[in-house]
């Protein structure tokens, strides 16, 4: 077996934290607009798209904890490496970094689009990139504990924005939502699997797993993650085939975002300028732990300092936010990933666990007849 | 230090500094000549001497954006549409087509999804420009009239998130509030029907209370009719009369949408009312259990009536403003519904309207 | 990005072979030590010398002994009968403290510190009586903690009596005590204070490491210790606190905290302290759990409106008129409409002036500064807006959030709140809302890096312990907090053994 990861006590997290990191990582831009996609494909049954993919998650999450049991305190690349090899091993590990890379990408990308598409349309794309690069890079420097950190106060500080949804109830129907199961089951595992790109996330647990203190406790805060997750998703999308029509959901391009359009308080109007702007904190962990995961992996393939690295991923990030220009660009960048993401995330997985333990009993057997 | 002044000259935002900036309250749309958009601007723009002014402008150009470039020509201020609360259209353009008008607001970030439309008797610009003598800014009182009429219940409300609703559905129609200019006065004066995005009908101000009770359930409404005197049994009244002057406030209202036949298609209507009497002329012996039963039957007698005088005439111009469609969507499997195939459907559509008056209580005195 | 300060490490002292001044002996015969000791004071003009004949001298320093004790135990016991040897004089003084000493360096050393040297002809010793009195201000109440219920006592510059007032609130043999000088010039005192049984041995570790490592050659207040030993001395936030009142210190004491105490300065210092424990009073214990919860929850809250209620005001009429509420709408624009600055200029100016009104009030007079501060306040107020250079409007929210920064217990602290509001008010100024938003993530990340003592500052939100959440933004009943808080990581962990709240009356 490959030399395990050695941490130090400082190093690693509670297991219950994985909670925080995981529905962290989970939610962040996809969940302004992925209405409209998901209801392309599956139309009113669009909420049992996002029930299915939920369930999907926890599949995959389950399979993923197998295969890191299997390894004990190992994290994917060096299972990968352990499994296939050094050579082959290494290249799946450099699409598992470009995969996390693209993903870090996407993310800041779609953020950048919204704010200037609601807010600031005059502002220069190399600002916001740069400046939020900055804050990243605050965090990620700091360690593990503080990128978890910010997982953890990102999901407390928003848990205001959920109730909000209640604000939308008023002009909800529920006619919209039948009849359900209208539509035929193959879109609507379609729709779930255009649901990729919006939750995917989980994923980091393949990285993050050694860092774990107990690791038998892990399963219960990750699927709990999971099931909050799709949860809100779930009450999104309900409430969102709800208010909308369906010719209206189809042509908003952020529903969730203009769900909280005529929310109004005594002392504020148009709340969805405030979350535009708030939503920063709620992708803030989605940007730091991928970040954190390409690092491992890169650490992995070539010896480089984390300084190094941060800054150099910084940088081709930020020449990337200015080569992409226009919305159908990062639509399609989005496309591209999300079925991407949907081999990397949820049939790679399931397709590694037999492999490893298989492997695993293989050794086990050769080390037996080599006694 | 020098990288920082870079970022902070650069990287600056344009800024909309609010007295800097004339908001546009109320935007009015007209028929301009030779298909061009005539705009009419209400612009609040806040001057030195702590007054704020406000100014009608019409423009007439090509696209509204057009319209507002060259209304920027006019005022000292920019023109920002972010706090813009009323949207009105022309008789002749609502005629014509609105999608255009609709989806342009949609688009724009800065407008609100919470802004009323509405439509204008005769020409915006008219309505906007005539100099009233006790309204200061016409596009806050327009505004206003709106709101609270919406927010009584006396109106049905048209955000501009309920138009595209509607109109992005395949079962249902959008409609407006009309208003017109009563002499010194802006009234609420009907509603107007579409039928897609043109209007093709009106009903009358005092219909509105039919239309919100099939829309939507509601909680107060005040309401008044007159029952004919056939409709009233002649032992409740304490002395002969023609006809009887009911007002009450609905209190709780309950719609039930049921279809019962898919292939005609046939709806029944259930609607539950539980009111409060404020006003019976002539008087009528409230004490009495019987004669409150009795004008209970009355009254939901009129209702329905007149709630499927209502139905058939929007049933008439193929304007479905009720949602029928939208229930028959959803529960006819792969109806494959659109607007077309609905409006055909719709004209001979069936419905049995059941209504169900309850008198909660009346005032203090009997 | 961690930063670390030169006198934070253990600087290279420059290995001194020990100088020979350092070995010199004490002289046999008295001129000669006379003199010796003159060399080595430079003959300050306070400097006595008293001869007892036949053979004995006294040497002090006028101003640092107390007449009384030595006119009666000492002279008076000299003067009785005759001693010859230092043994017998060491026995007939009727003093507590009384040591020999063969070295000049030693003996110079506490003679400075207040001892007498009593020096017999013809022996290489001096004896060494401590009579020092110290001139201090007599206990008075807290003057920058000031609470309306609890002790009205705080802590004055002299050590002992710091220490003390301590012991009269912990009476206990395991309350340690170590002590230790700083700095090369003024050898100043200071002491460290722990619960044994409570501390947690590897922070007093580290904290006494800490401050022995340090190497300056002054020290005069605790202030600058507690920067000198901060995790992070560059942090805007402090991460220790300094407090003046000996009940909130015992409090932090017996929770497992590690005190500081310097002499000279009124002001000691507790750790490690959480972001959270800043905003407690001391008064929070002594009041009713509802009412002292939504002190707390009001100071969050003035603390949360101090920051970011003008960066508010100048975004939201900078870049997003959308969000003001219509009935806002006209108020907002018709007190800004005389306003020819753009609304960041505007508060920033305002700003500088509270702050100054602020600064200048703390600096006069007492009688003086109050009145400065109601004219200052009044009058510039009223004239600003009057001269149309300030919106009306701006100027409630800016006293309101200069009067919200000052509810804030630690005074430290209150002036962190006024500072970072200035960046995030230009930030504002030129992104808008995400400008504030990006000065929040910035915060709060920098907050979730920043330790005391190694124990994690976001506590007990981030490690979240949900348990000592009971004490923190709220404060539940006392028998319901009966745990220490894990920040301090005790040895013992429960204060008491937790029991129904209201025993069944027999």
């Amino acid at each position: 077996m490959a030399k395990p990861i050695q941490l130090s006590p400082k190093d690693m997290i509670n297991a219950y934290l994985l909670f925080f990191v995981v529905h962290g990582a989970q939610i962040g831009v996809g969940i302004q607009g992925f209405q409209r996609i998901i209801y392309q494909d599956a139309r009113q049954d669009a909420w049992i798209s996002v029930l299915l993919a939920g369930i999907a998650t926890h599949l995959v999450t389950f399979c993923m904890i197998k295969t890191l049991e299997i390894y004990g305190s190992d994290d994917l690349y060096g299972i990968q490496i352990d499994i296939f090899g050094k050579w082959i091993g290494n290249f799946l590990n450099a699409i598992y970094v470009i995969y996390c890379s693209v993903a870090f990408f996407s993310v800041l990308r779609n953020y950048i689009e919204v704010i200037q598409a609601w807010i600031f349309p005059s502002i220069e794309t190399w600002f916001l990139s740069a400046t939020l690069l900055i804050i990243i890079i605050y965090a990620f420097t700091g360690g593990l504990r503080v990128i978890v950190g910010v997982s953890f106060f990102s999901i407390i500080l928003s848990l205001w924005i959920f109730p909000m949804l209640v604000f939308p109830m008023e002009y909800a129907t529920v006619d919209s939502l039948l009849p359900i199961l209208e539509n035929d089951i193959r879109s609507i595992l379609k729709g779930a699997q255009s649901m990729t790109f919006t939750i995917i996330g989980f994923e980091i647990l393949n990285v993050i797993y050694p860092f774990v203190k107990d690791k038998k406790k892990i399963r219960k805060p990750v699927h709990l993650g999971l099931l909050v997750t799709t949860i809100i998703y779930l009450a999104v999308m309900l409430v969102s085939i709800a208010y909308y029509s369906e010719g209206k959901l189809l042509k908003t391009i952020w529903a969730t975002l203009t769900l909280f359009s005529f929310i109004s308080f005594p002392f504020m109007e148009r709340f969805e300028f405030v979350a535009v702007c708030f939503w920063m904190l709620i992708i803030l962990p989605n940007l730091c732990l991928y970040l954190w995961a390409a690092y491992r992996g890169a650490i992995r393939l070539f010896p480089i300092s984390e300084k190094t690295f941060v800054w150099l991923f910084s940088f081709i990030v930020l020449i990337g936010t200015l080569l992409v220009q226009t919305r159908t660009q990062i639509n399609t960048i989005n496309t591209v990933f999300g079925q991407i993401a949907f081999y990397v995330i949820f049939v790679y997985p399931i397709l590694l666990w037999p492999i490893a333990r298989l492997k695993k009993n293989f050794a086990s057997k050769k080390v037996k007849k080599n006694e | 230090m020098i990288l920082l002044s870079f970022v902070f000259l650069y990287g600056c935002a344009q800024t909309n500094i609010l007295d800097k900036v004339g908001l546009t309250t109320l935007v009015g749309y007209d028929v301009g000549t030779e298909d061009k958009i005539k705009t009419t601007a209400v612009i609040r723009e806040v001057n030195p001497e702590f007054q704020s002014n406000v100014e009608v402008l019409s423009t007439e150009n090509d696209t509204s954006k057009g319209n507002r470039m060259e209304a920027n020509r006019k005022l000292s201020k920019k023109i920002m549409v972010g706090q813009m609360r009323v949207i009105l259209f022309g008789e002749e353009l609502a005629k014509k087509d609105l999608r255009y008008y609709i989806d342009t607001n949609l688009e724009n970030a800065s407008v609100s999804n919470g802004i009323f439309m509405a439509i204008v008797e005769g020409e915006t610009e008219t309505l906007l420009k005539y100099e009233y003598q006790n309204i200061e800014d016409i596009g806050q009182h327009i505004f206003r009239l709106i709101e609270q009429n919406v927010k009584q219940e006396y109106m049905i409300s048209s955000t501009l998130h309920q138009i595209a609703h509607d109109y992005y559905s395949s079962g249902k129609e959008f409609a407006m509030p009309i208003i017109k200019r009563d002499d010194e006065l802006v009234e609420l004066s009907g509603i107007a029907l579409f039928k897609g995005s043109k209007m093709v009908s009106t009903l009358p101000a005092k219909d509105s209370f039919y239309v919100k009770i099939v829309r939507d359930t509601f909680k107060v409404g005040l309401y008044e009719t007159v029952l004919e005197n056939e409709d009233v049994p002649s032992e409740i009244l304490q002395k002969p009369a023609n006809k009887i002057t009911v007002a009450f406030d609905a209190i709780q209202s309950k719609r039930e949408m049921m279809l019962v036949d898919a292939d005609t298609p046939t709806f029944d209507l259930n609607i539950k009312i539980k009111s409060r009497v404020l006003e019976v002329y002539p008087d009528i012996n409230q004490g009495d259990p019987k004669s409150v039963a009795a004008l209970e039957k009355a009254i939901e007698k009129k209702l329905s009536k007149e709630i499927r005088r209502v139905i058939a005439h929007s049933q008439e111009v193929e304007s479905d403003i009720f949602g029928f469609g939208e229930k028959y969507r959803s529960e006819v499997r792969h109806s494959k519904l659109t607007k077309d195939k609905w409006q055909k459907i719709y004209k001979d559509m069936k419905v049995n309207v059941h209504v169900d008056f309850t008198i909660l209580r009346d005032g203090v005195f009997e | 990005m961690k930063f670390k300060l030169p006198f934070n490490k253990q600087q290279q002292q420059p290995v001194q072979e020990a100088p020979k001044e350092n070995l010199v002996r004490v002289a046999h015969a008295t001129d000669h030590f006379i003199q010796s000791i003159k060399n080595a004071t430079n003959n300050p003009a306070d400097l006595i010398v008293k001869y007892l004949p036949p053979n004995v001298t006294l040497i002090y320093i006028d101003n640092l002994i107390d007449d009384q004790t030595l006119n009666n135990d000492i002279i008076a016991n000299l003067q009785s009968k005759p001693h010859d040897t230092p043994e017998a004089i060491e026995m007939a003084l009727s003093i507590a403290e009384v040591s020999q000493s063969s070295l000049l360096r030693e003996t110079v050393e506490l003679m400075v510190n207040g001892h007498v040297v009593i020096h017999i002809g013809g022996f290489p010793q001096t004896i060494l009586a401590n009579i020092a009195s110290r001139e201090s201000r007599a206990l008075s109440a807290p003057e920058n903690e000031s609470q309306v219920i609890g002790t009205q006592v705080g802590f004055n510059e002299s050590l002992s009596t710091n220490i003390s007032l301590i012991r009269r609130y912990i009476v206990s043999p395991n309350l340690c005590n170590e002590k230790v000088k700083i700095g090369t010039r003024t050898s100043t005192s200071v002491s460290l204070l722990y619960m044994r049984g409570i501390a947690n041995d590897q922070m007093v570790q580290t904290m006494r490491q800490r401050i022995k490592d340090l190497y300056i050659d002054e020290l005069i207040d605790s202030a600058v210790l507690a920067e000198m030993i901060d995790d992070n001395s560059l942090s805007v936030f402090p991460q220790m606190l300094l407090t003046e009142r000996p009940d909130r210190f015992c409090d932090g004491i017996l929770d497992g905290k590690i005190g500081v105490l310097v002499d000279g300065s009124s002001m000691a210092i507790v750790s490690p302290q959480g972001f959270t424990e800043f905003f407690q009073s001391q008064e929070d214990q002594n009041l009713r759990w509802q009412i002292a919860t939504f002190l707390r929850l009001l100071r969050l809250a003035a603390f949360f409106l101090s920051v970011y209620l003008t960066p508010f005001y100048v975004a939201a009429l900078t870049f997003h008129y959308e969000v003001i509420p219509q009935a806002f709408l006209v108020p907002l624009s018709e007190s800004r409409a005389l306003v020819p600055f753009p609304p960041i200029f505007e508060a920033l100016l305002l700003e500088f002036i509270i702050e100054l009104l602020r600064e200048a009030g703390a600096r006069l007079p007492t009688k003086i500064g109050q009145t400065i501060g109601i004219v200052g306040g009044i009058v510039i107020g009223t004239a600003a807006v009057q001269a149309g250079i300030t919106s009306n409007i701006l100027l409630i929210i800016i006293a309101l959030s200069a009067l919200a920064s000052f509810t804030s217990p630690s005074y430290m602290m209150g002036n962190v709140i006024r500072l970072i509001r200035f960046p995030i008010i230009i930030l504002a100024g030129f992104w808008g809302f995400y400008g504030i938003m990006l000065a929040f993530c910035f915060i709060l990340i920098h907050l979730l890096r920043q330790s005391s003592l190694g124990a994690p500052y976001m506590s007990p939100f981030y490690p979240p312990r949900l348990k000592e959440m009971r004490d923190s933004i709220i404060r539940m009943p006392v028998p319901l907090t009966s745990k220490r808080p894990a920040l301090t990581r005790p040895k013992d962990e429960h204060k008491f053994v937790p029991e129904p709240v209201k025993p069944d009356k027999s």
